[in-house]
């Protein structure tokens, strides 16, 4: 088939792909480029950004022309994998028929090839005559090779022991292990999609968010987290992150399980993996009040957001309209108070928790503003003791429909790289011949590879031939 | 830490051998060599010995696990497999002249383990990721295959002294060397090992990296090295198999996917990544 496909006028193509030098190539321009990607780091890491803004401008329309910033996922390294993927077919096509022929190669018992030039170690004397040494031959070999063929002409008798045959097809094992991986990527980067979302305890979601996706996806059911929990080392060091999750469909509760790293969850098709958490505030925030009527009073009060308390002296009613856990990304925990008088107008300010580190980390100017002045109501301070926090767990939810065909594929290169490295083609062949007393013994050995390996099983067969014929007496 | 003394004293037994198979090779007597076996089984043995300490010592602690979590013991155990690979290879080819070679790398990982400032040796805790019955399988494959890589590595460095010799020069230490051929047809069996090795080490990485980040493959930089790697070891396979390229471009492409190596198991430290924990 591929002398006839030669010939027609797609030869060039097919010459083109079926060449061990452009697997090569493309093996060193694949390694070349994925060093690219290694260097220049690739989106969605926040380093990408900040590489990219440092780039000249026309280095970066350069780059980003070329999807350096996510170059694994461009077309034309999925280009170069294409061409790889092409080139292991075509060189496997063209180079089978010519395994095929020699898998199917039955040479006979009695060639005389494989003796010529035999090394003398190779022959020795045994002191029956050529049958009875045949008949012993015979019953010995068989306990060492299966596949025996035998003849005789005159007065010679052959012997064609044979092994590992189908080793020849171990590098098409491979080759079509490779394909298969691919594809399982095709299929998962096609039907799958890899999503995320973050859930805060007490809650449920039916939704995700995924990757190169404008809009959320529909579950078609709900999961909530039940409670997260984090535990640490004495070191400091994260010991074990918890989800307690919960899935209902339609709001009927169907599973409850944990979800800890390594151990993803399954459901309705879907992977759930732990992959993060946080705190956010909750809605209570504990709040110490300090005022100054006759004698210098404090209350400690636990209040939560949207709620009004009175004040206490019941001067007018207060409010906590806002909890931030990080104002403006850098002034710490802070609640928004808003007090309403009994006369008069609502006042509203900032309370923070960590004020004595602003006041030495910001400009006087910045914090005089009546916003954040906790005393703004006289005769009351309010000061902010603490959020109540609850943790939100970061879940990553895949479909993946592509990973069995991955790990099938995985299954057969190993396999195949056993038979390929590690097996060969080997034929022995036996001859017995008349000598001056008894008869002469000798054997050849051929190979498609690994002739050391060859040379050392010959050795030892001619060894325990030799024994066997001439010590068992 | 019983282990980390046992340990920081296996530097100087392996590079005790390794001047004693230098010597060997400079000097010409068989005594040497020898005596350099001799130390570098028993540094193997005390080697053994402390790891299965370390082992035990976390459990003590009541944190146990395989000693194979951080660069203090991914280096400790590589030198281990450097140094069982080398001496079987010398068990099987009755040679010791690649002790000289060899044993240098398995020394630099013990002291670069034992005495940078930057690593601690301490036992320290496993993070979540790492809590898996891959880590096991994961790390003992990936550090055969380097291992393995390790011995081509020189090999070839063997390969490029031999073909200084001749006739007209007299060294002791060339003429030890065995001939290209054997040098050429060891290194093919080093490769196809640690290229076996260095698959099933990606193979098992990418089945831990499924259940623990949800995705087999993810382009991280260590990811990403390690294929660099295969792609260079594959090539050179495939030179050799089917265009039956031999010697001097094998050699120089064997010491390109040691390089290779180092970069996966070192380099990558410095790029972005999620293999980040093997730092320190």
């Amino acid at each position: 088939m591929a002398n006839s496909t030669s010939k027609t006028k797609s030869n060039a193509v097919w010459r083109f792909f079926s060449s061990v030098k452009l697997t090569l190539f493309l093996l060193i321009v694949l390694a070349i480029a994925s060093i690219l990607g290694t260097v220049i780091p690739q989106l969605p890491q926040r380093e990408s950004l900040e590489f990219a803004r440092g780039l000249s401008p026309g280095l970066f329309k350069l780059f980003s022309f070329i999807n350096l910033f996510d170059m694994y996922h461009s077309l034309w390294f999925r280009v170069l994998i294409g061409c790889l993927a092409l080139n292991l077919i075509i060189c496997s096509m063209d180079r089978f028929p010519a395994t095929w022929r020699q898998f199917r190669f039955r040479p006979g018992p009695d060639r005389s090839k494989p003796f010529e030039n035999l090394p003398s170690n190779q022959t020795f004397l045994a002191d029956g005559n050529v049958e009875d040494t045949a008949t012993h031959i015979a019953r010995f070999i068989k306990n060492y090779y299966r596949k025996i063929q035998r003849k005789h002409t005159g007065d010679r008798h052959y012997f064609l022991c044979e092994k590992g045959r189908y080793s020849r097809f171990g590098v098409y094992l491979v080759h079509l292990s490779v394909l298969i991986i691919l594809i399982g990527g095709l299929m998962g980067s096609f039907f799958g999609f890899d999503g995320y979302i973050n859930i805060v305890e007490g809650e449920q979601i039916d939704a995700i968010e995924v990757r190169r996706r404008t809009t959320p996806l529909k579950l078609g059911f709900e999961v909530r987290c039940d409670k997260f929990t984090v535990n640490f080392y004495e070191n400091g060091a994260p010991k074990e992150f918890r989800s307690e999750l919960s899935f209902s469909v339609n709001g009927k509760e169907m599973e409850k399980k944990n979800l800890l790293v390594n151990h993803p969850i399954k459901f309705k098709g879907m992977t759930f993996y732990q992959s993060s958490y946080g705190k956010i505030p909750g809605n209570k925030v504990r709040l110490k009040i300090v005022w100054h009527t006759n004698a210098h009073e404090s209350v400690d009060i636990e209040a939560e957001k949207g709620k009004s308390f009175p004040l206490p002296g019941d001067e007018g009613q207060f409010e906590v309209l806002k909890v931030d856990a990080n104002l403006r990304g850098m002034m710490g925990p802070a609640a928004l108070i808003s007090i309403l008088p009994a006369k008069g107008e609502e006042t509203r300010f900032w309370v923070f928790q960590n004020w004595d580190t602003l006041q030495t980390r910001f400009p006087k100017q910045m914090l005089q503003s009546p916003m954040l002045n906790a005393s703004s109501f006289k005769p009351y301070t309010f000061y902010l003791q603490g959020l109540e926090s609850k943790f939100y767990t970061g879940l990553q939810v895949n479909k993946d429909p592509g990973v069995s065909i991955v790990w099938i594929g995985c299954f057969l290169m190993i396999g195949g790289f056993f038979v390929t490295f590690f097996m060969s083609h080997r034929r022995f062949w036996v001859r017995v011949s008349s000598a001056k007393q008894g008869s002469t013994i000798s054997i050849a050995g051929m190979s498609n590879k690994n002739p050391v390996g060859l040379q050392r099983e010959v050795a030892h067969l001619t060894t325990i031939l030799n024994d066997y014929l001439n010590k068992r007496k | 830490m019983i282990n980390t003394i046992i340990l920081s004293y296996i530097t100087f037994v392996y590079f005790g051998a390794f001047m004693l198979y230098l010597l060997m090779m400079v000097i010409g007597k068989a005594i040497f060599g020898r005596l350099a076996s001799l130390m570098s089984v028993a540094g193997l043995g005390a080697h053994t010995l402390a790891i299965i300490i370390r082992w035990v010592e976390s459990y003590q602690l009541g944190i146990g696990h395989a000693p194979f979590s951080n660069l203090y013991e991914s280096l400790i155990f590589f030198s281990w497999t450097l140094t069982l690979l080398y001496l079987i290879v010398e068990w099987r080819t009755k040679n010791r002249t690649l002790g000289a070679f060899v044993m240098p790398l398995a020394f630099l990982a013990m002291a670069y383990a034992s005495f940078s400032p930057n690593i601690t040796s301490r036992i320290q805790p496993l993070i979540p990721a790492l809590k898996s019955n891959w880590l096991i399988t994961h790390v003992i494959t990936c550090f055969f295959a380097y291992a393995a890589f390790g011995v081509s590595f020189g090999l070839s460095l063997m390969y490029f002294l031999k073909r200084l010799d001749n006739d007209h020069k007299n060294s002791t230490f060339l003429n030890l060397i065995p001939q290209k051929g054997v040098l050429d047809d060891l290194n093919y069996q080093m490769v196809a090992i640690g290229f076996l090795m260095l698959t099933l080490g990606i193979i098992t990485g990418s089945v831990w990296a499924y259940s623990a980040w949800g995705r087999y493959w993810g382009w991280d930089p260590k990811e990403t090295w390690s294929l660099i790697t295969w792609f260079v070891y594959a090539a050179v396979l495939h030179s050799r198999m089917v265009r039956g390229w031999t010697g001097k471009r094998i050699a120089i492409m064997s010491i390109i996917g040691f390089f290779c190596v180092l970069i996966t198991y070192f380099g990558v430290n410095y790029l972005a990544g999620l293999h980040s924990y093997a730092t320190s």
